[in-house]
């Protein structure tokens, strides 16, 4: 079996899982109107962690969830040869090197908590942080590592925040994904982070299971979305034909949901085609934004926070239906055991990802 | 046995195919280097030109692959090749250019923006192929051939039949690439560190 545990939430809405908790189950956003930092001098909506400034934020980012993550496990493993962090992003410390963006971090990591091994950046845009994750679980199901950490970090940038408002994808309200009067994405920073490991023993608190899934691409377009949702639906069913899951075994779908119109829509027609549009779904960037390769991590973070509250999160943002489809979104939080979820990533690229995570 | 079936070295100056060289720059050309192959190899595919330098040069290669090893797309479903590519540098090249369109006093450009991630590279050729397997990219310090072995032998143990590989380091002032496939053979040249190594740095053996 594939234990996940640890997790660590680092985002405006507090430092670790526990306090990003608190925030979600009363419903408060990281998302604020940030003044005159649009590329024409634009007030912008943005999940800004308050105080992380200056030069290497990357860096401080990763290191403060990596000391969060070590003080919920035996420390012994941080340093071992059978241990090796993977690092979930797309932009890195850009703002830092443009020509380096991953390399001296992951150096400065190393150095600072005395890893075995060089940590591995993987960068496959919006599902880089499922992907790693699965990557991580892999790596631990085949053997090569007892051990894997995986790290999900994005810091904002006017290079980021000038990329989106130069295709109008960027909200001008706060987003609000599913919704009928969505209108483009909210950008966010943050970072997310996990154990991925074959033993029990090494979480201070109880671990869940990982069963890792798969990514598949749409083979559409590099920036725009299925109208089919074909790589989803490609993705999440080998996902649950891999462990023999039925619709009815999954207790609740967290779901990319961007608050693009078409991603959105894209992903409704995906559930539909794949018989989950009944299941209680969320997305959460209404809380963090879109945080681009660490969404993945942060959301699977939240994810294992509402299994262990028994407690599913609505949808900040969305009131109305807005999709072609019907989904069944969840507009209050409300007390439920879970013992299944599913969570999905779809991104540039054409790239989607799913895994499923199981309480024991 | 896991063997190397078919590989595309793509340097500053030459393009070699399966160790042959296929192009030779032309310095004196208005064309960039890329451009020349594509237009040497006839390739049709007009997209290429909006293409950045990392998925151009993923394009080609790829389909140097392909004409080398013809019967890929045929002996595989849609969803069986992996593809596993990394680099150094991520996308860098284009991040510099898309910031000198915001940067010089003139606005972000959106075409430029949608190549500013490494693996746009994969979404080209998965869309050139119409191939809906496993994709990664990873940034990695420098070519490591352990990197494609351990989740070479993770995807191939689950599910994918055969990996496309590729290692796609493109700047301002380098061009170093190596494309390769990894298929079920008897016998051939085995998917190892050894020949990973050797591979990468082929020289040329055949004449032009």
């Amino acid at each position: 079996m594939i234990y996940i545990g640890a997790e660590v939430i680092v985002s405006p809405l507090g430092d670790n899982a526990e306090a990003n908790w608190q925030a979600l189950s009363e419903n408060r956003t990281g998302i604020a109107l940030v003044p005159r930092i649009g590329f024409g001098g634009e007030d912008i909506y943005l999940s800004k962690i308050p105080g992380l400034n200056g030069p290497l934020r990357f860096q401080q980012l990763i290191g403060k969830a990596l000391s969060a993550l070590s003080r919920q496990i035996d420390t012994s493993i941080l340093s071992s040869g059978k241990t090796i962090v993977l690092i979930s992003s797309t932009k890195g410390a850009l703002d830092d090197s443009l020509h380096d963006q991953f390399g001296e971090t992951c150096a400065a990591i190393m150095r600072q908590f005395k890893l075995a091994h060089l940590p591995i950046v993987i960068s496959n845009a919006c599902i880089s942080g499922v992907l790693t994750l699965n990557v991580a679980g892999n790596m631990v199901q085949a053997g090569q590592y007892e051990h894997v950490i995986v790290i999900g970090c994005d810091v904002a940038s006017d290079f980021v925040l000038y990329g989106f408002q130069s295709l109008f994808a960027v909200s001008d309200k706060p987003c609000a994904p599913f919704d009928a009067a969505r209108n483009g994405i909210t950008l966010g920073e943050g970072c997310g982070a996990a154990l991925i490991s074959s033993s029990k023993s090494v979480f201070q608190n109880a671990p869940l299971e990982l069963l890792t899934g798969t990514s598949a691409n749409d083979a559409n377009h590099i920036s725009g979305p299925s109208r089919t949702g074909e790589g989803l639906v490609r993705s999440v069913g080998r996902t649950m034909r891999k462990y023999g899951t039925g619709t009815e075994e999954i207790d609740f779908i967290c779901a990319h949901g961007t608050g693009t119109v078409f991603n959105d829509e894209m992903e409704a027609i995906a559930f539909d085609r794949l018989s989950l549009s009944d299941k209680p779904l969320n997305s959460l960037k209404g809380y963090f934004g879109h945080t681009l390769g660490a969404a993945g991590v942060i959301e699977t973070a939240v994810c294992m926070q509402m299994i262990r509250n028994g407690m599913l999160i609505k949808s900040e943002g969305y009131r109305n239906a807005g999709t072609s489809r019907p989904l069944n979104i969840i507009l209050e939080n409300e007390p439920k055991m879970l013992r299944a979820i599913l969570k999905t990533a779809s991104g540039f690229g054409g790239g989607n990802a799913s895994l499923m995570i199981r309480d024991l | 046995m896991k063997v190397i079936t078919a590989y595309c070295n793509l340097r500053a100056d030459e393009c070699l195919v399966n160790g042959d060289v296929v192009a030779r720059r032309d310095a004196g050309s208005e064309d960039s280097w890329f451009k020349q192959i594509y237009r040497q190899q006839e390739l049709g595919y007009p997209k290429f030109y909006k293409m950045d330098v990392l998925s151009q040069a993923g394009y080609l290669a790829s389909e140097l692959i392909k004409r080398a090893d013809p019967d890929i797309s045929a002996t595989y479903a849609d969803d069986e090749i992996a593809l596993v590519f990394a680099n150094a540098s991520s996308s860098a090249e284009t991040d510099r250019r898309f910031m000198q369109t915001y940067e010089a006093g003139g606005s972000p450009s959106p075409s430029l923006f949608v190549y500013t991630l490494p693996n746009i590279v994969l979404g080209e050729i998965a869309i050139v192929n119409k191939w809906y397997g496993e994709n990664m990219f990873a940034v990695l310090p420098k070519f490591a051939p352990g990197f494609y072995l351990d989740y070479g032998q993770i995807l191939l143990a689950s599910g994918s039949r055969a990996l496309l590989c590729g290692w796609l380091e493109v700047t301002a002032n380098s061009t170093d690439v190596f494309l390769f496939m990894v298929e079920e053979r008897e016998s051939g040249t085995e998917f190892n560190s050894e020949n990973l190594l050797h591979l990468s740095q082929a020289t040329s053996v055949g004449t032009f």
